[in-house]
């Protein structure tokens, strides 16, 4: 803005104040309402919600899977999603530091004279893509689960082949997430994407005898289940099984 | 030397000047106690003289075309308050030591009159007060309202909402469960991860190479009257800035010069 | 530039300051001011500084690391992990435990030279990443975490996601048939001892000296 619009948003601006209302008590009874109203929800939650505690802090935990409040899902996302080892730093000091110096010094580097969202489509748009990547990775930091939990639903050529499949489909579901599989491959919505391909449908491109060849035999970093295998036959057989329904 | 004739002694010692536009002041004891209000307000305002400033703040007009959007930051300065009343009232119950935090809230929750309902309060709150400010800033930015003149407001409200964010990461190791702890170890370890002082600043947050016997006592200070005290200050100026540049208008409400002072019907002399 | 004024004298009289006296460079009303300024200033330091040291004393304060047993030599193995719960903070109850997972040092895994405090292997549960509780599996011979997805090999390397650095160890020792964990100490990727760093901090090439090590804890001089 240069001067000669400094001073025209001043005069167009003392206009409309000029000839709006008293602040009290006309907009302190709309901001009263508005306090009334979050009072009223700040009490509902609380009535219904109540105020959780969970168990008591255990440091020795190996079987806790931390998750942040609600709030800060988009920055816990931003950790899993950023995986080079190297970029870590980037991940959890970088990237929030310049979103907010960006945000800190926005006046000074939007200094148009337009106020209205409509003529303003670089910010405006930014805003929103700012908006809708803070709900998206929400969304997802949300739905992540623990890697040892696999909630696939039975699929449909499993559950016509009568309950006995459908119970080998979910002990074969148990022993894989047991088994961390998910630390490194995606199931549906579950698991990491990576270093290990996705698993979500991995029936459909391997047969049975391949996917068993793969795990007692596989190439590294994958670990051999061939111990696992030698241990307790069933539960493998159930692994495999489960793997090779997954179309 | 001429007498100077000294006035009546009022009749009624209690009666006194009247006031504008009455016929009689109020007198007697009830007129007199009918009146404390106002004699209380004036015997401060005399020695403050507060009600310019407040008559400023109140008065001041607001452009026409004000709606709803504009209630979010006052709803979220009271949800700070809501915030600021229940946490006050929490600590007098809450014990920030590594060995009875958790058996306290559990007292609170459990046993306290009202307890879990204010413990719930403040839990929740925070969620609104968080929701609140984004919608705030949201509102400012659409509608181009950190522009000139209000540019340090923005960059004050900014700093209001890293504050509610580090209230609410200190505020969640407080109940020591299991989120609260894990939830504060990675994010003191997030500290740690800025090269060269951060392994400094993670150990001074944790007052130790460890979680230890004074880390939670340490976030306790940081989130019962650190943080807050910084808030209740930019907040202050916040709203000082506010009532001293205007509420914004909304963009798209065009000005239109007073009817008297428009072009065709000013006549000038000849 | 022309009309650039001459420079200054120092000496107020030639300035022609009212009440200027003979080879004085400073006036009165300007002392006055440093002095005001400099008396506010050493008073908040006063203050300050005190307040500060004292919130920031624990960084300097060395951590008092005791060797603790956790078992007789034959309760380990050196193929799986036998998880053992340590104190590494006294005085605070269970905030101050952790669990290690120990294991008998096995030759054909483990490729560092072995020394007094490696017979025995004891792996930190604390994810490399930012800190996580890691869970070793034994069906897939992983640590696995539960968090930003990271995942470690048997002997604690990374084998996948965000983690930085292999997982952490603590120094072990026997003593009469009893193995002792003592002290924590942070590892490179070829597995080569540092000073106990935070999760988060590489210690890859110019990583140790980015993520310094802190006074309150040092590794066992010349291991």
């Amino acid at each position: 803005m240069n001067k000669e619009q400094k001073e025209q948003y001043l005069r167009d601006y003392g206009t409309l104040k000029s000839q709006g209302k008293p602040f009290f008590p006309y907009a302190v009874a709309k901001d009263s309402a508005m306090a009334i109203v979050v009072m009223a929800v700040i009490i509902a939650m609380s009535i219904v919600l109540g105020a959780e505690l969970g168990p008591k802090a255990d440091p020795t935990s190996t079987t806790y899977t931390p998750r942040p409040e609600w709030y800060f899902f988009f920055l816990f996302e931003l950790l899993r999603v950023i995986k080079p080892p190297a970029l870590v730093p980037l991940a959890t000091i970088g990237v929030p530091t310049i979103c907010l110096i960006l945000l800190f010094l926005l006046p000074f580097y939007d200094r148009g004279p337009e106020r209205r969202p409509e003529r303003r489509p670089i910010a405006t748009t930014a805003g929103i893509f700012v908006v809708c990547a803070i709900g998206y990775l929400t969304y997802l930091g949300a739905a992540a689960g623990p890697p040892t939990q696999i909630d696939i639903p039975v699929p449909a050529n499993v559950s016509s082949q009568g309950p006995e499949a459908v119970a080998n489909f979910e002990a074969g579901s148990q022993v894989v997430a047991q088994s961390g599989c998910a630390a490194c491959h995606k199931f549906g919505e579950n698991g990491n994407s990576g270093p290990g391909p996705s698993l979500t449908k991995i029936g459909a491109r391997l047969p049975a005898q391949a996917i068993q060849r793969t795990l007692l035999n596989p190439s590294a970093p994958m670990p051999s289940f061939s111990a696992l295998s030698e241990e307790s036959p069933t539960q493998f057989a159930q692994m495999v099984g489960f793997l090779a329904a997954l179309k | 030397m001429a007498k100077i004739k000294l006035p009546a002694t009022p009749s009624n010692p209690l009666s006194s000047p009247k006031r504008p536009g009455k016929k009689y002041g109020p007198s007697g004891v009830m007129g007199h106690a009918g009146e404390a209000g106002v004699t209380a307000v004036d015997w401060i305002d005399e020695r403050t003289s507060l009600s310019g400033g407040l008559r400023w703040a109140m008065f001041r007009k607001v452009p026409k075309g004000t709606n709803w959007f504009y209630t979010l930051g006052s709803a979220t300065m009271f949800a700070f308050l809501s915030q600021a009343v229940t946490g006050v009232f929490l600590a007098m119950y809450y014990d920030p030591s590594a060995t009875r935090a958790y058996e306290s809230i559990q007292y609170i929750n459990n046993d306290v009159f009202l307890g879990e309902f204010v413990h719930g309060m403040h839990r929740w709150g925070s969620s609104v007060m968080v929701i609140l400010i984004f919608l705030h800033m949201g509102r400012t930015f659409f509608f181009g309202a950190y522009k000139y003149p209000r540019e340090l407001n923005w960059v004050i409200g900014v700093a209001l909402l890293v504050m509610t964010m580090t209230m609410s990461f200190s505020g969640y190791l407080l109940p020591f469960d299991q989120r609260s702890y894990w939830a504060t170890i990675v994010g003191v370890n997030i500290n740690g991860t800025g090269p060269l002082v951060g392994p400094y600043l993670s150990e001074f947050l944790r007052a130790g190479p460890y979680f230890g016997a004074t880390t939670l006592s340490r976030f306790y200070a940081i989130h019962m009257l650190m943080v807050p005290g910084a808030i209740a200050a930019l907040m202050g100026f916040h709203l000082y800035l506010v009532a001293k540049l205007g509420t914004t208008a909304p963009p798209w409400i065009k000005a239109k010069p007073p009817e008297e002072l428009r072009e065709e019907k000013v006549t000038v002399d000849p | 530039m022309a009309d650039r004024k001459e420079p200054k004298s120092k000496y107020t009289v030639d300035r022609k300051t009212p009440g200027a006296f003979e080879g004085e460079t400073v006036t009165r009303r300007r002392a006055m001011v440093v002095a005001g300024q400099a008396a506010g200033g050493v008073a908040a330091a006063a203050f300050v500084l005190p307040a500060l040291g004292f919130a920031m004393g624990p960084i300097f304060e060395k951590q008092y690391q005791p060797w603790q047993p956790v078992g007789k030599v034959d309760e380990f193995n050196d193929e799986s992990y036998v998880p053992r719960t340590i104190t590494l903070v006294e005085g605070i109850g269970d905030a101050g435990k952790s669990t290690v997972y120990i294991r008998k040092y096995n030759p054909q895994l483990d490729t560092e030279p072995r020394d007094e405090y490696n017979d025995y292997i004891a792996i930190s549960t604390l994810c490399m990443h930012l800190g996580c509780p890691v869970r070793f599996t034994a069906a897939a011979q992983r640590f696995i975490c539960p968090c930003h997805g990271g995942v470690y090999d048997i002997v604690g390397k990374v084998t996948g996601g965000p983690p930085v650095r292999p997982l952490d160890r603590f120094y072990t020792r026997l003593e009469k048939g009893s193995v002792l964990v003592g002290p924590r100490f942070s590892v490179n990727s070829e597995l080569r001892r540092f000073s106990p760093r935070d999760p988060g901090e590489p210690l890859d090439g110019v990583g140790q000296y980015l993520y310094p090590s802190r006074p309150s804890m040092r590794k066992i001089p010349g291991t």
